[in-house]
Parts: C-alpha cells; sequence; structure tokens
C-alpha cells in the first residue's frame, strides 16, 4: 500500500518540474512517516533476513531445509497460483463494479459504496465463519437447495479450491473497486463524447479512451489484491482442503508452534524475494511505474 | 505557513513517534503484588479465573490480571527481551519439556513438588518447570442424530466408514492424537505406541483420507460435529460436554479415549515468579477450586481429594473419573512430541497436501 501513495505523492508535488526530488518545506512532513517505516518495517525485515542465516545455527541451513522437502515450493507456487487467480477474478468483478458507480446517480453511488464497505469493516475471521455457514455441506445454500428439489445430494462447496477463490475474492473487493473508482470518477466523461462526436463508436470510445485512462486505478487495484492476498491463511485454512495450503499458514505454522523461527523466516524470505522477482518481471513487460503514476 | 513551522510540526511528529515507541517498555509488575494468568480464552479461561485464581487472590490481596491466548512465540519472545509481564500460562506438556530444557521457563521450587506428591498428583504428569492443572481426553464426539442407536466406541470403528458413514473431523495438529487414534485402529497395542510407527499410522490414515475434514479451532470442532457435517471427530472432552450442555445434539464416547493434561508454567525473569509459585501450591492443597473448575467445564481435576468432592453423575462426563479412566486405552507421551513434534508436523503437512 504504501508503494502506491509514496510513488504517487512525488509526481503530485513535482509534477511542474518535472523532477522527483524537489523537496520543499513541506517535504519536512514526510519525515515522521520515512522513520516509522523504518522502526516498523525495514528495521523487522533487516532481522527476519538475518534470523534466517543465523537461527539456530549461521549458515544457508535453514534455505537447504526449505528445498529439501518439495512441499515449500509446492506450497509456494499453489500460493502465487491462486493470488493471481483471485487477481483476475477480482478485476472481472471489480471493473464494472467501479464503472457503474461512476454511471449511477449519486444515491445509488452511496448504496453501492456501502454494499462493498459493510462487509470491509467487519473482521475476516467472522466473515469467513459466516461463509462456512452458507457453504458447507449442511450450510443454507445446499439446505435451499435440497428443500426446494433442485438437487439430491449435497454440493461440496466448502474445503474446496473454488470455495477459497470465492471467500478471498469477497474479501479483496473493496482493495480494487476503492482505486478503481477513484481513478475512474476523475476521468471527464466529456472525453468519451468527444470521441464519439469524431466518428467512434459508444464501445471504440469505451476501450480507446476510457479504458486506457483508468489504467491507474485498474494497476493500483491489481497490485494491492495480489499482494495481499499472497499472505492470506485464515480465509484458505477456513475455507480450503489441506490442498488449498498457502504459504503463509506453513509459516505461522513455525512461529507459532513448531517454534523454528529461523525455518519460518526463510519461507518468508523465498516468499518476499519470489514476489519481488514476480513484479520485476511484470513491471518490465507493464511499466507498473507509469502506470501507476499516471494522469488521468 | 512557513518553511520554519513547517520544520517544527514535523520535528513534534517525530519525536512523539519516538516516545510512543520507548512507552511499552515500562513494567509495572515488580512492585505491586500481582499475578497475571495466561489461558487460551473463551469459556475455560473465564472459568479458570473465576475458581481458580480470584479465591486465591482474595485471600491473600493479590491484584489479579489476565491475558490470552497462550502464544509460545511471544513467551519465547518475552524471555529474551527480558521483560516479562505473563506470570502462570496455561501450556501444551511437549512445550514445557522444551523450554524448560531451552531455560525459558522458571524451575519450580521444592516446596511445590512436595505439594504435588502430597496431595497425589499423577507424576508422569509433572515437570522440572509446570505443574499440571487439567486433564482431558481425546474422545470420539459423535453427532447423537445421525448415530441415534449404535456409534464408533473404538478407534477401529472410528475408521470404519462403511458401517458408520460420514466424514471425520481431525485437529490439524500433529500432537492432537490422529497419529495414535489411527495406530490402535490398526491393532497396536496401547503399550506399545511410542515410539510411534508413522508410516503404519499414515497408511492407515490413507484410507480414510477422503472422508477426513480438518478442524484448527474447538469452535469449528463443534460446529462440524453438531452440524452434521462430519458426525464423527476426535474430540476435546470438554468442548463436546458444552456443546450437549447447550443441548447441541453430540456427545462423548470414552472408549479408548487417549489420555492428555496441560500444564502451568512461569516464564523465567517474570518478577513475581514467588507469588507464581505460592499460587501453585495453594491451588494444588484445594480440592474444592478445582472440583468447581471440572464441574464447569468438563475437563478433570489433577487431585484425588478434588475428584472425590464430586457426584457420580458429575464424575461421567470427567476423563479421569475411575469409569471413564478404565476405558482410556493410554496416555500421550509428550517426551516424545517434544522430540519429534517438529519432524512430524512436516510429515504431516507433506500427506496433507499429497
Amino acid at each position: 500500500m504504501s508503494t502506491v501513495e509514496t510513488a504517487a505523492a512525488p509526481s503530485t508535488a513535482a509534477a511542474p518540474k518535472r523532477k522527483y526530488f524537489a523537496i520543499d518545506g513541506w517535504g519536512a512532513l514526510v519525515v515522521p512517516l520515512v522513520i516509522f517505516l523504518v522502526v516498523v518495517f525495514l528495521v523487522p525485515l533487516v532481522a527476519m533476513l538475518v534470523k534466517s542465516f543465523t537461527d539456530p545455527e549461521p549458515g544457508f541451513g535453514n534455505y537447504v531445509a526449505v528445498f529439501a522437502e518439495p512441499l515449500y515450493m509446492k506450497v509456494i507456487m499453489n500460493t502465487f497460483y491462486v493470488a493471481l487467480l483471485v487477481t483476475l477474478v477480482t478485476l472481472l468483478l471489480a471493473y464494472p463494479y467501479a464503472y457503474l458507480m461512476t454511471l449511477v446517480p449519486p444515491l445509488w453511488r452511496n448504496i453501492m459504496m456501502v454494499i462493498m464497505l459493510i462487509p470491509f469493516w467487519t473482521s475476516v475471521l467472522v466473515r469467513s465463519f459466516a461463509l462456512i455457514v452458507l457453504l458447507r455441506d449442511t450450510g443454507v445454500i445446499n439446505t435451499m437447495l435440497t428443500d426446494i428439489g433442485a438437487i439430491d445430494e449435497p454440493i461440496t462447496m466448502l474445503r474446496t479450491f473454488s470455495g477459497v477463490v470465492f471467500g478471498m475474492v469477497q474479501v479483496s473487493l473493496p482493495f480494487a473497486v476503492l482505486p478503481m473508482y477513484a481513478t475512474m470518477s476523475g476521468i471527464d466523461n466529456r472525453l468519451g463524447l468527444a470521441a464519439q462526436n469524431l466518428g467512434a463508436r459508444p464501445s471504440g470510445a469505451f476501450w480507446r479512451i476510457f479504458v486506457p485512462l483508468s489504467v491507474p486505478g485498474v494497476a493500483a487495484g491489481l497490485l494491492l489484491t495480489f499482494i495481499q492476498a499472497l499472505g492470506y491463511y485464515i480465509t484458505p485454512a477456513l475455507l480450503g482442503g489441506p490442498q488449498n495450503t498457502m504459504i503463509g499458514e506453513l509459516i505461522v505454522q513455525q512461529v507459532s508452534a513448531v517454534l523454528r523461527y529461523g525455518f519460518a523466516a526463510a519461507l518468508a524470505t523465498m516468499l518476499l524475494v519470489l514476489t519481488l522477482v514476480l513484479l520485476g518481471v511484470a513491471g518490465k513487460f507493464l511499466n507498473l511505474e507509469k502506470a501507476l503514476m499516471r494522469r488521468s | 505557513m512557513n518553511r520554519k513551522l513547517v520544520i517544527t510540526v514535523a520535528g513534534i511528529a517525530t519525536a512523539s513517534l519516538a516516545v510512543v515507541g520507548c512507552a511499552g517498555g515500562a513494567t509495572d509488575e515488580a512492585s505491586e503484588k500481582s499475578l497475571t494468568m495466561v489461558d487460551w480464552g473463551g469459556e475455560t479461561q473465564r472459568v479458570a479465573m473465576e475458581q481458580l485464581y480470584q479465591p486465591w487472590a482474595e485471600e491473600f490481596g493479590v491484584a489479579m490480571k489476565e491475558d490470552s491466548p497462550t502464544d509460545y512465540a511471544k513467551l519465547d519472545a518475552m524471555v529474551q527481551a527480558g521483560k516479562v509481564n505473563w506470570g502462570t500460562v496455561e501450556v501444551e506438556p511437549n512445550f514445557t519439556e522444551t523450554a524448560c530444557a531451552a531455560g525459558t521457563l522458571t524451575k519450580l521450587d521444592d516446596a511445590v513438588k512436595r505439594a504435588a506428591e502430597e496431595h497425589g498428583v499423577d507424576p508422569v504428569t509433572m515437570s522440572d518447570c509446570g505443574i499440571p492443572i487439567l486433564q482431558y481426553s481425546f474422545t470420539i464426539g459423535y453427532n447423537t442424530e445421525k448415530f441415534p442407536d449404535a456409534h464408533p466406541t473404538t478407534w477401529a470403528e472410528f475408521f470404519d466408514t462403511e458401517k458408520f458413514p460420514g466424514k471425520r473431523g481431525f485437529w490439524k495438529y500433529a500432537t492432537g492424537g490422529i497419529f495414535e487414534a489411527a495406530l490402535i485402529a490398526d491393532g497396536v497395542a496401547p503399550e506399545d505406541l511410542y515410539p510411534l510407527d508413522l508410516d503404519r499410522a499414515f497408511k492407515k490414515l490413507d484410507t480414510i483420507k477422503s472422508d477426513i475434514v480438518w478442524y484448527d479451532t474447538g469452535d469449528q470442532q463443534t460446529q462440524l460435529v453438531a452440524s452434521g457435517e462430519a458426525p464423527l471427530v476426535q474430540a476435546w472432552n470438554g468442548r463436546i460436554f458444552k456443546a450437549q450442555a447447550s443441548g447441541q445434539p453430540v456427545a462423548n464416547e470414552y472408549g479408548e479415549a487417549l489420555g492428555t493434561y496441560e500444564q502451568i508454567v512461569i516464564p523465567k525473569g517474570y518478577a513475581n515468579a514467588d507469588l507464581a509459585q505460592e499460587w501453585m501450591q495453594w491451588v494444588l492443597a484445594t480440592p474444592a477450586a478445582q472440583a468447581e473448575y471440572s464441574k464447569q467445564t468438563g475437563y478433570g481435576p489433577v487431585t484425588p481429594a478434588a475428584l472425590e468432592l464430586l457426584s457420580a453423575d458429575e464424575q461421567k462426563e470427567l476423563p479421569n473419573s475411575a469409569e471413564n479412566q478404565a476405558k482410556m486405552a493410554a496416555m500421550i507421551d509428550y517426551g516424545y512430541w517434544a522430540e519429534h513434534y517438529s519432524e512430524v508436523t512436516e510429515q504431516m503437512n507433506v500427506w496433507m497436501a499429497g
């Protein structure tokens, strides 16, 4: 999250001069945030990296152990797969929703906003338990379908891959809709009208004018969704089966039950490094920085 | 706004951040006569506080505090940082053994050990660093609506999905009794359980793998069995007891139950450790407190005198009544688990994901 905000801030301040570090007196206001991030983010991160090489004994032992058992890479890969899929599904649902919010009258816009935000204000744990009650074999949906005679046997939805994706998308939606809506509401709708005036069909105007202008919001939303989906473990643990284990769950297990801190640090480092590599590769093709900082 | 003012504001903000950062450090426990108890939270913690601590605290003028849930990593971190504000912590016995050897826990005074001996605490459940506080069992928890006539009474029957169809709930936790149950179901004599023959256990578990549903918490466990989604679970007897008492269609089967217990430990460096040790002696010597705790939680007391205070009906629901003790297959060997927990957890993860 902070990446997005800090990346956006200088461009606002420095836009006229096209210089990144034109700090005036106001710039000093950033100092507390920088100190805060160093203390609560950078220091623990470095401590974790160090720990992965020193606990219980100096060397690469923890990393050797990660690779010695295929399970861990398998779970890390599964984590990326789930996160990507969740991001994709979230995009497909969030984009039309955010777009619709820009079209409807203010009253409906507020209603749509509240509908989306109410679940957001509820704890993830509570929401996951609610989904269990809804999805399980003896749950609301299956009981209803059986009672009206639509199905004979309950459809297994809980502890399946689709159950995990369903639950995670539900949690992710606000993170995608909010930045998309913020960008879309800033797009001047006269641009689309102008395009049509110049002969574009409405669909052409949408795809060639509106969609490109909404890219910064989409990029921010996708990044937020993807990054936080990588760290999920409560939702997959509750809604998925053991085949859907995410790496977060194994890290927590190592930290709070097995107490192998160095090994947990190594797993977390692997996740971090692979995430950075993936974002680096994606950045090569998608030019993330430009997408995020583009002014609409 | 001029530049100077902005910098001043930034400076103040920075300074206040620094102050906030340091504020957590002061310990207020050392000087006053207080004790912080830590349990796993929820109903059991409330009863423990009310029955096992409050009467003592009132008698001796101690201010009680509480925290939850028990977190081994947090305990470790407190001891390492030298800022321990957890006094008496309820933990699993394999943690006691590992942490005691690692020097993270306060060793018990001889007076506490003598009190345990004097009041007839089972020596197996004692440690150099902890006293047992409750006995419980991994029982067969079953849904009484799905199995009104016959229900599994042995682990072999629990694993028999033809005779008793439906999903089986297990705790997603290596020390949760799943391997012991599998081996007994496969015909291993209870006295030959340890060291566990894991290959054999996994083979037995393979036979019902597609019927297994995992739970992480006690709430999930009762939800599974009460809703009938998994009409059979390897249960914690107290959870089923509570659910049954609140009118849900569930019951405990004590046949071949696996006995287990929890311990109270004192993290090393706790300022009021002496007070905590005094409480330990008091609780072992006060059967009435233990008996009331057992009555409300379904978890058994650790001294025989406390058991005697309970009626036959109340004892029926306790894992260590004479009747249920006779049905018990074995006690979980936490010495084994202290040594093998990490590697078996990894094997279990691999098996579950496969």
